[in-house]
C-alpha cells in the first residue's frame, strides 16, 4: 500500500515535470548550525553542522541535505557520539507557494550504551511558503509523514511524522539569505511503547538564485 | 517666279525631312487636310482649308498647340501665295494666342520664320502661367506665377477688385521673355482682406507708352484656418501609483508573524510529541519580532518615495506635451492660409483709335 502511494507520488512528480517550462537550472545552497536534541530511550543534545542544496528546473526541484556532528547526554561534558543525517527529496511545485516532495531520509546516532540506532524513512512532504514582511521576509511551514521506514530497533515501526517552521530573510541587492527555523521528527515504535523525538533549531545562511 | 524656285526647292527638302514625323501628326490634327495641301505645295487649297478649319476650331475641339500649328501653316501658305499682309495678320494672331510659340526651323524656310520673327517682335503679347490651385501661408508664403512675353516690353502686373479698383500692385517695368512674380496674399496695406475674388491683370505697353494689350486672370480666394490640436488628456487615475502605503502589507506582516510564531510554538503538538523543546520559543519570538518589525516598516500611510517620483514623472510628461500643444496652437492660430484658384484668362484688346 505504501509502495503504491509512493508510485502515485512519483507519477504526480513526473506529470509536474512535463509541465515545467523551458527555464534553466536554478541552484541554491547553504550552510546551517543545527542545535539538536534527541528524546527517546536516551536524552542527547549537541550542536552539529549541516549543508543543504536545491536545484530547480521549472516546477521540478531536487533537494538534498546533510548533517553531521557530535551529540551527547544532556548536561554531560565530553566529545559525545556521532550524529549523521541525510535526506534527498524530489519535489514539484503545483503552485508558487506549495512544494510536494518525496524521498528517503536516513538518520544514525549512537545511544549512550554504545548501540547505534539507524533510521531510514521514505517521506512525503508538503511545504508552504509565502512572503509576509514585504518581499524580503518569507515564512515557511513544512509537514511530513513517513510512508515506510526501517529501523534497527527491536520494536516494530509504527509511524513517524514531523514538521518544520521558520522564516527566510533575503538581503536586498544580494543573493544572500538568512534562515531561522525549528523542526521536529517524532517516531512511534511498538504501538507506542517506544517514542523517539528529534527536534532542532536551525540557523543558516545561504545563496539563492531566486 | 524664278526667284521663288530656290525657296520652293528648300521647302521641298524641308518637307521631305519632316515628312516622317509630320505625317503621323497630320493624321490626328484637326487641320490635317490643310497641312497636307500645304505639303503638296497647293497653297491656295491649303489656305482655304486651314482658314475654314480655324474658323470652326474652338478650345474644346483643338488644343492650343494645334491651333497655333494651324495658324502657322496658314500664315506660311498666305506668304507663298504672295499675300504678305494676310500672312502678317495671321502670325500676329498666332503670337497673341501663344507668345511662347516658335516655328520649327527644320520644317519652315527662313522666309517664313523671318517674317514670323518680325511680327513677334512688333506684337506685344503676354500670357499668364499660374497653377490652377495653390494654398499659401499669408505673409510668409507666396502665390507664384509667370508672365511670358512675345518680346521685350513694359508691363504692369496688378491685382484688382472685381470692379477694377486697384488691390495690390505687384510689378511695373520692363521684361524680356518671361517674368516670375510672387504675391504674398496680402493687400497694399499688408493686411488680409476678406475678398473672395481678385483679378490678376497684366497690361502690356509699347515703347511709346501706348497700351498694347491686357491679359486678365480671375483668382478665387478662400481663407483657410488650420485646426488647432486638442489638448492632451490628463493621465488617468490608473496611471498613478499609490503615494501612501496601504494597510495590507502591514497587516500581512503582523498577522503572518503571529501565525508563523504560533505554528512554531504548537508544532510539537501537531506531530504528536509530548516533549516540546523550549528553544522553539526563541524561534517563535524571533519570527514574531520580524512580523512586528515588518508592521512598523510597512505602517499604513507611510510615504512611498519611489511611487511619488514615478507619479511626478507622469505629471511632468503630461505638462510637457500640453505645453507643446499650446505652442503649436498659438502658431497655428497665427498661421492663416489662403487657397487660390486660378480661372480662365481673358485678353482685352485696346480699342482702335
Amino acid at each position: 500500500m505504501k509502495l503504491a502511494s509512493l508510485g502515485f507520488v512519483c507519477a504526480a512528480l513526473a506529470a509536474g515535470a512535463t509541465r515545467s517550462g523551458a527555464q534553466g537550472l536554478v541552484p541554491a545552497g547553504g550552510l546551517s548550525i543545527v542545535s539538536t536534541r534527541v528524546r527517546g530511550t536516551d536524552q542527547l543534545t549537541g550542536t552539529v553542522l549541516g549543508g543543504q542544496g536545491t536545484v530547480a528546473l521549472g516546477r521540478l526541484e531536487l533537494a538534498i541535505g546533510y548533517v553531521q556532528g557530535k551529540i551527547g547526554p544532556e548536561g554531560a561534558s565530553g566529545a559525545g557520539q556521532d550524529l549523521v543525517e541525510g535526506v534527498a527529496l524530489l519535489g514539484v511545485r503545483p503552485a508558487s507557494w506549495l512544494r510536494l516532495a518525496v524521498g528517503p531520509h536516513a538518520r544514525s546516532y549512537t545511544l549512550t550504551g554504545g548501540t547505534p540506532l539507524r533510521w531510514v524513512f521514505w517521506e512525503l512532504r508538503a511545504r508552504a511558503s509565502s512572503a509576509f514582511v514585504g518581499s524580503a521576509g518569507r515564512g515557511y511551514v513544512e509537514l511530513w509523514r513517513a510512508l515506510s521506514a526501517s529501523v534497527n530497533a527491536p520494536e516494530p515501526f509504527d509511524h513517524a511524522q514531523g514538521g518544520e517552521a521558520g522564516m527566510v530573510v533575503h538581503l536586498a541587492r544580494a543573493p544572500l539569505e538568512l534562515r531561522l527555523g525549528y523542526r521536529i521528527d517524532h517516531a512511534v515504535l511498538g504501538g507506542g511503547s517506544r517514542l523517539e523525538t528529534v527536534d532542532a533549531v536551525v540557523i543558516g545562511v545561504g545563496l539563492s538564485g531566486r | 517666279m524664278t526667284r521663288h524656285i530656290p525657296w520652293i526647292a528648300l521647302l521641298v527638302c524641308g518637307w521631305s525631312a519632316a515628312a516622317a514625323q509630320g505625317a503621323a501628326q497630320a493624321i490626328t490634327s484637326p487641320f490635317a487636310q490643310g497641312i497636307r495641301a500645304y505639303q503638296n505645295l497647293d497653297f491656295d487649297q491649303a489656305a482655304a482649308l486651314l482658314r475654314r478649319d480655324l474658323a470652326r476650331a474652338s478650345s474644346s475641339t483643338a488644343t492650343l498647340g494645334e491651333r497655333a500649328q494651324g495658324l502657322l501653316y496658314l500664315g506660311a501658305a498666305d506668304l507663298f501665295r504672295g499675300r504678305r499682309d494676310s500672312a502678317v495678320a495671321v502670325f500676329r494672331r498666332l503670337v497673341q494666342l501663344d507668345p511662347r510659340y516658335r516655328p520649327d526651323r527644320l520644317v519652315f524656310p527662313p522666309e517664313v520664320t523671318s517674317v514670323f520673327d518680325n511680327v513677334r517682335v512688333e506684337t506685344r503679347a503676354v500670357v499668364l502661367v499660374a497653377p490652377a490651385d495653390t494654398e499659401i501661408s499669408t505673409g510668409t508664403g507666396a502665390f507664384t506665377f509667370w508672365v511670358v512675353a512675345s518680346a521685350f516690353q513694359t508691363v504692369e502686373v496688378t491685382l484688382r477688385y472685381q470692379d477694377g479698383a486697384p488691390f495690390r500692385a505687384l510689378y511695373a517695368g520692363p521684361m524680356g521673355d518671361s517674368l516670375r512674380v510672387q504675391w504674398d496674399g496680402l493687400d497694399a496695406a499688408g493686411q488680409m482682406t476678406p475678398v473672395s475674388r481678385v483679378l490678376l491683370r497684366v497690361a502690356s505697353r509699347a515703347p511709346t507708352g501706348e497700351l498694347a494689350g491686357i491679359v486678365q486672370l480671375p483668382l478665387d480666394l478662400r481663407i483657410v484656418h488650420i485646426d488647432t490640436l486638442p489638448w492632451p488628456k490628463p493621465p488617468a487615475d490608473s496611471q498613478f501609483l499609490p503615494e501612501r502605503a496601504g494597510s495590507r502589507p502591514a497587516l500581512r506582516a503582523l498577522l503572518g508573524g503571529v501565525l508563523l510564531a504560533g505554528t512554531v510554538t504548537v508544532l510539537p503538538s501537531v506531530v504528536g510529541s509530548d516533549h516540546p523543546n523550549g528553544s522553539r520559543l526563541v524561534v517563535a519570538g524571533a519570527v514574531g519580532f520580524a512580523g512586528a518589525l515588518g508592521y512598523v516598516l510597512h505602517r499604513p500611510g507611510r510615504p512611498l518615495t519611489a511611487n511619488i517620483a514615478a507619479n511626478q514623472a507622469v505629471r511632468a510628461r503630461w505638462q510637457q506635451s500640453a505645453a507643446a500643444v499650446k505652442a503649436e496652437n498659438v502658431q497655428r492660430r497665427d498661421d492663416v492660409h489662403l487657397a487660390v484658384h486660378a480661372g480662365e484668362p481673358t485678353a482685352i484688346k485696346p480699342s482702335a483709335r
